[in-house]
């Protein structure tokens, strides 16, 4: 089975093939990304309608690489599906639209996936992680706790209340005056930094409920690097350590507590999940590690490739729904707002 | 040559297929929306093509009216004349709301000077004036209705498009004789049709006719001072 996938929820424009033998394990044929960072650079963060302008410029193209690259033709595809949701609704009606018309006239089923439910899902593509698990998916529109149970079975054990994780960073960067993306620059600064320097709080921490807040981290460290601005390289170094530490101290309490959530609702689970572009963070990764060894479980991270935006993840969505026999119709419609809660689930097995 | 011709740059979601060559409409469908187009396009589609013998595949090209209009309408029908394009390896043409709405009036050459507007709020149009000798008196812009107003001349004008009412208020205002053309409202996809099967593909590329940048300014009111 092949599916071909589209994903234009944010800034990334990109398109994939993703096929499954007989004994369902799935491959990339291809995975094309053409990232738009270049073009948000000068807004500090992703401007909708440049977004938007972009993708419809680009994904007909990225989708004929796609399948060059795959070397398959659509014919030979058994099936296309497109990022529904969520995020910003001028790039989803594009990555829609493009995937409805391409059923339409190739005659193929039509698969709407949830982006959030791709990245829930690329642990079974990559190391074929077998249903429950728990996933920490951090992004820079996203930070949840999710106990993953099956295709479109997803509890939201915790979330953020206010920024998402990685919008943290690109807001520190901002402060900072380092480039955007802010994440890998952040952790860079970081590495040389003094964590101690700064005393920062640890928001949520200890909270019976496994929720995020970063608006507090943030605003705290606006308010010590006021104090000793004009900023000298060590300070923008020892902000950053500091800002890293925290988060990893955040992140490590919150997922532990999810943890437990997670045996009380679910049951025990076969792994901890890190996807998203934080999950890249090599001191986030390290954290989750040492909790996952503590709860005796295996740490699962996809590869860099497959945490940030890109069609291969989304098109194995598509896949494990399409074999479930979940589609959709030419009346799908894109949703800004799509919580995984509002998933359509697989039917029970008989 | 058969065509595919659509539009969701403006008040319609609208398809249509045509036989060049005869002229004749072999399927058309267009519904009146302000919004939605995203949703209703497609099953449009579905329902068109069903009366085209030999469907996507007898298809020669595919013409798209890329704007100006509403940004977000005006990629929706692009994203699907282009996905058309790729799925069967034919061109995808665009042609722009302005040129689409002027055409039926240029067909014999324009009797006055004909203005096709475009409601771009705030007071402002899309427009694109050209006079009897075929000359173009204003070129397609976003204008205040004002200044559309004070380039006309002071001779018969005809107004064609969704925001001709608006010019025609203006331009009676200062005693001008202006014909308001209401069956030229929105693009007429036989037209759409022509205008596309004349157009060069390497020229009239199927990409948005925005005629305005996007509403960003780059911020560094952020940042704090660095040594």
């Amino acid at each position: 089975m092949r599916v071909l996938g589209i994903e234009t929820t944010c800034d990334e424009t990109a398109a994939a093939v993703v096929a499954s033998g007989d004994d369902g394990r799935g491959v990339i044929l291809s995975n094309e990304v053409f990232s738009q960072i270049a073009e948000h650079a000068g807004y500090g963060g992703v401007v909708p309608e440049i977004a938007a302008r972009a993708h419809v410029e680009a994904i007909d193209r990225l989708i004929a690489r796609a399948l060059r690259a795959a070397d398959v033709t659509l014919d030979q595809v058994d099936g296309i599906a497109a990022a529904a949701g969520p995020g910003l609704i001028g790039g989803l009606l594009v990555g829609l639209t493009t995937a409805k018309t391409l059923a339409l006239v190739a005659r193929k089923p039509l698969i709407a996936v949830n982006h959030l439910e791709a990245h829930a899902l690329t642990p079974r593509l990559t190391d074929e992680v077998a249903f429950p698990y728990l996933l920490l998916l951090a992004s820079g529109g996203h930070t949840q706790l999710v106990a993953v149970r099956g295709v479109g079975d997803h509890i939201r054990l915790g979330t953020t209340i206010d920024d998402a994780l990685g919008e943290a960073f690109d807001k520190v960067a901002k402060l900072l005056g380092l480039a955007y993306p802010g994440g890998p620059e952040v952790e860079r600064e970081a590495r040389r930094g003094d964590p101690e320097r700064f005393a920062l709080p640890r928001p949520m921490m200890g909270r019976p409920k496994p929720d995020f807040s970063l608006s507090g981290l943030k605003t705290a460290l606006r308010i010590e690097a006021e104090k000793v601005a004009p900023l000298t390289g060590t300070d923008i170094a020892d902000l950053c350590a500091g800002f890293q530490a925290a988060v990893v101290d955040v992140i490590e309490d919150r997922t532990r507590v999810a943890l437990r959530d997670f045996r009380e609702r679910v049951g025990r689970p076969t792994a901890l999940v890190a996807a998203g572009g934080v999950a890249a963070n090599g001191a986030i990764r390290d954290a989750l590690a040492r909790l996952a060894g503590e709860a005796g479980l295996r740490l699962v991270a996809p590869p860099l490739p497959l945490c940030g935006d890109n069609g291969a993840i989304i098109a194995w969505a598509g896949l494990e729904r399409l074999r479930l026999g979940l589609t959709d119709d030419m009346t799908a419609a894109a949703r800004p707002r799509w919580p995984l809660a509002e998933l359509e689930a697989a039917p029970p097995a008989s | 040559m058969r065509i595919l011709a659509i539009d969701t740059a403006l008040g319609q979601c609208a398809a249509a297929i045509l036989d060049v060559a005869s002229e004749t409409t072999i399927a058309a469908e267009a519904i009146a929306m302000e919004r939605g187009h995203a949703e209703a396009l497609l099953p449009l589609l579905d329902r068109v093509m069903a009366r085209v013998d030999g469907g996507f595949h007898s298809l020669d090209r595919v013409a798209v009216t890329i704007g100006p209009g509403s940004f977000t309408g005006l990629r929706i029908g692009i994203s699907a004349a282009r996905a058309v394009a790729l799925a069967i390896g034919i061109p995808a043409v665009g042609v722009t709301t302005l040129s689409a709405l002027m055409a039926p009036l240029m067909e014999d050459g324009p009797k006055r000077l004909t203005v096709a507007a475009i409601d771009a709020r705030g007071g402002r149009v899309f427009v694109q004036a050209i006079g009897p000798s075929g000359r173009l008196i204003i070129q397609p812009c976003v204008m205040t209705i004002r200044d559309v107003v004070r380039n006309l001349g002071s001779g018969s004008v005809a107004l064609v498009g969704p925001g001709a009412t608006m010019i025609a208020a203006e331009a009676r205002a200062v005693g001008i004789d202006a014909v308001l053309h209401d069956d030229l409202v929105l693009p007429d996809l036989a037209w759409v049709a022509r205008i596309g099967a004349a157009a060069e593909p390497d020229e009239a590329l199927a990409k948005p006719y925005y005629l305005a940048a996007p509403d960003a300014r780059p911020q560094d009111g952020a940042r704090l001072a660095r040594l």
